[in-house]
């Protein structure tokens, strides 16, 4: 084994394939699951979209919040969300992250600084301010991020936002993460100012463009905005431009798609593709350890699958429970 | 030890009193401090009608200006308000609702419910409401009745200062999202206020007035029209029960039907629009549950089913005065 | 293609200006409707003295929707200022292969010239495809020592004249010098400096952590510039004609042999420890002496090599051309071209 090139060890290198691993095949079990009918509601996949959530949240601990999207499956495995209780949540049983009451849109855990997936696009700016806004005021280092879309990133939320955070100088970090389709709109028709780093200028905060499908380069990128924010050099943007594999939800037809494109985007920019191929060419990781990981994953999503299959349903009671703290 | 105080201090006091309590309690809104950038005072304004002056001066950066920006603020406070912090955020009008009402309704009031009973939003939304200022359509609404539909949000609306300083604390050491309306045209009523902290508990009625023939059911502003009608009728020998609701969400409905149990009449006075309104929900209520009590079909006095106007002539027309609330007691009275 | 007709090729880059160096260092973007303006204004310059057929590099970052709508407006409203724009006809995959199948797919169409719009990246992308034909570069990104900026009016202006023949060859075009690296049989180049660095990915490619710096390979070196080369200006200039080149290696202990402080990128002055320099002469292959790292070219770490890899740096002369603005300006005064009558 040769010395390690890359910015983390070698157990952090393993975490993080882990990750995008256990985020990559969750999603794919819902897509056939969801096909099958098994699962309920609207279903959103983050597949192909791995390496930037993991990318950053390889930086974050349990008191930086962040506030996610539709899409969020993978930002709640990536900040540490339980994978078997996120499945149950979605299969709408009582052992569910929230007792089945939120399903796939509105997966949270506080306790681990996840502060909701959010079917309200663009809604999850303003309350990353809020958790920007209680880091600064209790006097910690965490810092509030907000995952939007480029959809959603023509939200009066989040350009108001944008501007709320930089005159109020809070640790909070905008995470665009383009991936070129706001639910089958394209980015380049629906998106006036065609740079987001340009759109960041305009509230004069500093912002970046990675390509979200490389980790180091997301990883590198976040941890220097993060770091910044957490000293006190205020918000941020962070573009990543990557690749959704699936559709805009389970069930989109995708015709609005190029000819091939989710083929060749599988082939050529797939996020955890090229991290083996980063990791194992440096002799750092190789095939087997990756293979063993791949192997426990799957038999993970395959508990999570059974343990949720066979989970009691909430019951009537469950109804009315949980509006208040008290009423 | 009592002092007569204006609705406007009591408000003032009671977040002076829970921020030197409370260390996490922070406020936000628009020109609450007044001035920040501006060339001349930092402590200009104190809120648009002076209700928050002098507090920055005792509680510094505590209390922030905001851009005027209310999706962003109102949402940043509701954001951490799940993070740690007890924010006070002030909507300058509750006819701001529309450019924030998504923060409020399907983030803050869902957030225990989505999540399983896992997240607590202790956030207090204070905002002007009602009519009588002369600020026309978009600054004098009573839209209490859209925010009490909500289900996860508790809506407060207190008709004097005593009730406002306590229902006001009250609030903000409560854990759920409440939305704590103050009437403007009651910022200068005096009642007696003690100087010391203390919390009125939500969903309890207060009853404003004795009686034994009739009971009318109101809140905010309208709770002075109805006793003012009482008044007259006494006058006339019909003595009705006055009850000032207080919360709207939750509601004490025991009190009004202890009370219609024993005057067989009920009148709802609400200066919301008539449909959907608190009003009809309290005569629903009563309907329903203790229609053998009722001795007259339940009265409702409500604004007209339109925007409010501008001109002094029609706002006063628009606004249920108690010369109406007294037609419709009598009305009751007549079967 | 006919003679009386010659093609101006317009290359503008709209991602450049988008990396970390906002973060780490106060580095500008320059706005896509900047970006778009300044193309307006080389047509204008272009047009001015002639040319009425530009091909252009399609993107679908933006400056294609403004410049479209503004030739739009201006034959509406009657003018024929500007040429007429073409697009090439190639996929866009917004990153710097579109500049390089841009600039070959120029120079197989033989354009006079190509203008390039854009920061050490998109020059060097531009050059390593275009191959005799001349480039006039606009400056536009983060780190850049070789495009200057340079008005586009007059930018326009002189790759005008000169592509419609005004100007002699020998006054209009300059030879530049650059740098090839050899990675096991792949090669690469470098305008301005080939940076070896101890970070072994390339990650978000620029460079900020001058304890990792090894060593330093420049084709010229100017003191009043930006970047990696600026070391090798403060230490040992050397213009961009001078058939020779400098190598320094960095010294990372405390204290190290020599200490200077140098502009490294835009508002990052860093302290930086030499241990020696010397000259690059041309042509010879030099070996890398780190065994593992990545290499850094024009500012960008693009590579990174093992023990295996054995990466050899030359310096090349006469490696392509470039059009002398103001020489052509100069002459074009001088034979009243610019006059009317």
């Amino acid at each position: 084994m040769s010395k390690n090139p890359f910015p983390l060890s070698k157990d952090d290198l393993l975490i993080a394939y882990r990750m995008m691993k256990t985020i990559r095949e969750f999603e794919e079990r819902l897509h056939v699951d969801f096909g099958r009918g098994e699962i309920p509601g609207f279903v959103h996949l983050y597949a192909g979209e791995e390496a930037s959530a993991v990318g950053i949240m390889m930086h974050l601990n349990d008191q930086d919040q962040i506030a996610s999207n539709h899409r969020g499956h993978g930002h709640c495995i990536a900040k540490g969300v339980d994978v078997k209780e996120m499945m149950a949540e979605i299969y709408g049983k009582v052992s569910g992250s929230c007792r089945g009451k939120g399903g796939s849109m509105h997966i949270a855990d506080l306790s681990k600084g996840m502060m909701g997936a959010n079917g309200i696009l663009g809604a999850g700016s303003p309350l990353a301010c809020g958790a920007g806004l209680a880091a600064q005021k209790l006097g910690h280092n965490g810092i509030g991020m907000s995952f939007t879309g480029d959809g959603a990133s023509n939200q009066g939320t989040f350009l108001e936002s944008l501007n709320l955070a930089a005159v109020w100088n809070l640790p909070v970090i905008f995470v665009v993460e383009n991936n070129g389709y706001a639910e089958s709109t394209s980015v380049d028709w629906a998106v006036a100012v065609d740079s987001y780093v340009d759109r960041a200028a305009g509230f004069g905060l500093p912002g970046v463009t990675v390509d979200g499908t490389e980790f180091f380069a997301v990883y590198e990128a976040a941890g220097e905005l993060i770091k910044r924010a957490r000293e006190g050099g205020g918000p941020s943007l962070l573009e990543c431009k990557m690749i959704r594999f699936f559709g805009h939800f389970e069930g989109d037809a995708q015709t609005y798609k190029a000819e091939g494109e989710n083929e060749y985007n599988r082939k050529h920019h797939d996020c955890l593709k090229i991290f083996r191929a980063h990791v194992t060419k440096a002799g750092v990781l190789s095939d087997e350890e990756l293979d063993a990981i791949d192997t426990q994953v799957l038999a993970l999503i395959d508990a999570a699958v059974e343990e949720a299959i066979s989970a009691p349903l909430p019951t009537a009671d469950d109804l009315t429970t949980d509006v208040y703290v008290s009423y | 030890m009592a002092r007569t105080l204006s609705f406007k201090d009591a408000v003032n006091e009671a977040i002076d009193q829970e921020m030197t309590r409370d260390p996490t309690v922070i406020m936000m809104g628009e020109d609450i401090v007044g001035g920040t950038g501006s060339p001349g005072e930092a402590d200009a304004w104190g809120g648009v009608l002076g209700v928050t002056k002098g507090l920055y001066a005792k509680h510094g950066d505590r209390l922030m200006d905001t851009p005027l920006s209310e999706s962003a603020y109102i949402g940043a406070a509701i954001g951490a308000a799940t993070c740690g912090l007890r924010p006070i955020a002030e909507l300058m009008f509750l006819d701001f609702l529309g450019v924030c009402f998504d923060q409020m309704y399907n983030q803050a009031a869902k957030f225990r419910y989505m999540f399983g009973g896992k997240a607590e939003t202790p956030v207090t939304i204070r905002a002007m409401v009602g009519g009588g200022f002369r600020a026309a359509a978009q600054h004098s609404q009573m839209l209490t009745p859209i925010i009490t539909h909500v289900p996860g949000l508790k809506v407060v609306c207190p008709s004097n200062a005593y009730d406002a300083k306590g229902l006001l604390i009250q609030s903000i050491r409560d854990n759920d999202p409440v939305i704590f309306c103050e009437h403007k045209n009651l910022y200068a009523h005096e009642v007696d206020v003690p100087e010391e902290s203390y919390a009125i508990p939500f969903g309890e009625a207060n009853i404003a007035r004795e009686g034994t023939d009739a009971t009318i059911v109101a809140y905010g502003l309208m709770v002075h029209r109805a006793t003012e009608a009482a008044e007259n009728l006494a006058k006339d020998g019909i003595d009705c029960e006055v009850i000032d609701l207080r919360t709207l969400s939750p509601i004490d409905m025991d009190t009004v039907y202890e009370s219609v149990e024993s005057t067989g009449r009920l009148i709802c006075v609400d200066e919301a629009n008539p449909r959907c309104s608190i009003a009809s929900d309290v005569t629903a209520s009563v309907t329903q549950e203790i229609f053998s009590s009722l001795k007259a079909a339940p009265q409702l006095v409500t604004a007209p089913h339109t925007p409010v106007p501008f001109s002094p002539v029609l706002e006063d027309l628009y606004i249920p005065s108690a010369e109406q609330v007294a037609d419709a007691v009598r009305k009751t009275m007549a079967t | 293609m006919n003679k009386m007709l010659p093609t101006v090729g317009i290359i503008a880059n709209p991602v450049s200006a988008r990396d970390i160096r906002r973060i780490v260092a106060h580095a500008g973007n320059l706005q896509v409707t900047d970006r778009a303006n300044i193309v307006l204004r080389l047509l204008a310059g272009l047009g001015a003295v002639g040319i009425r057929q530009v091909l252009m590099m399609p993107e679908n970052a933006g400056i294609r929707h403004h410049v479209t709508r503004d030739l739009k407006r201006s034959v509406n409203m009657g003018e024929r200022r500007f040429p007429d724009v073409d697009y090439l006809d190639m996929a866009v995959t917004a990153s710097t292969d579109d500049s390089v199948r841009a600039a070959r797919m120029m120079r197989e169409a033989r354009v006079s010239a190509i203008i390039v719009l854009g920061g050490d990246g998109t020059h060097r992308a531009v050059v390593s495809a275009c191959g005799d034909v001349p480039i006039a570069g606009v400056s536009s990104g983060t780190n850049n020592a070789f495009p200057k900026f340079k008005e586009p009016t007059i930018v326009g202006l002189a790759v005008g004249l000169t592509a419609m023949g005004a100007v002699p060859p020998e006054v209009a075009f300059q030879s530049n010098k650059m740098l090839e690296v050899d990675i096991s049989g792949r090669k690469e180049i470098a305008l301005v400096d080939v940076a070896i660095v101890a970070e072994r990915f390339v990650g978000a490619r620029a460079l900020w952590h001058t304890e990792n710096f090894k060593e330093l390979y420049v084709s010229f070196a100017e003191t009043e510039v930006i970047g990696m080369s600026v070391v090798a200006g403060i230490l040992d200039p050397v213009d961009r004609k001078t058939p020779e080149g400098r190598r320094v290696v960095f010294d990372n202990s405390n204290p190290p042999r020599h200490l200077l402080q140098a502009p490294i990128a835009p508002g990052v002055i860093a302290d930086i420890g030499i241990d020696y320099w010397e000259v690059l002469l041309p042509d010879v292959a030099f070996p890398i002496a780190e065994k593992e790292g990545s290499i850094a070219l024009d500012g960008e770490r693009e590579l990174s090599f093992s023990k295996n890899d054995q990466p050899t740096v030359t310096l090349r002369t006469n490696a392509f051309r470039t059009i002398d603005v103001a020489a052509c300006m100069k002459s074009g005064a001088k034979t009243r071209l610019l006059r009317i009558n």
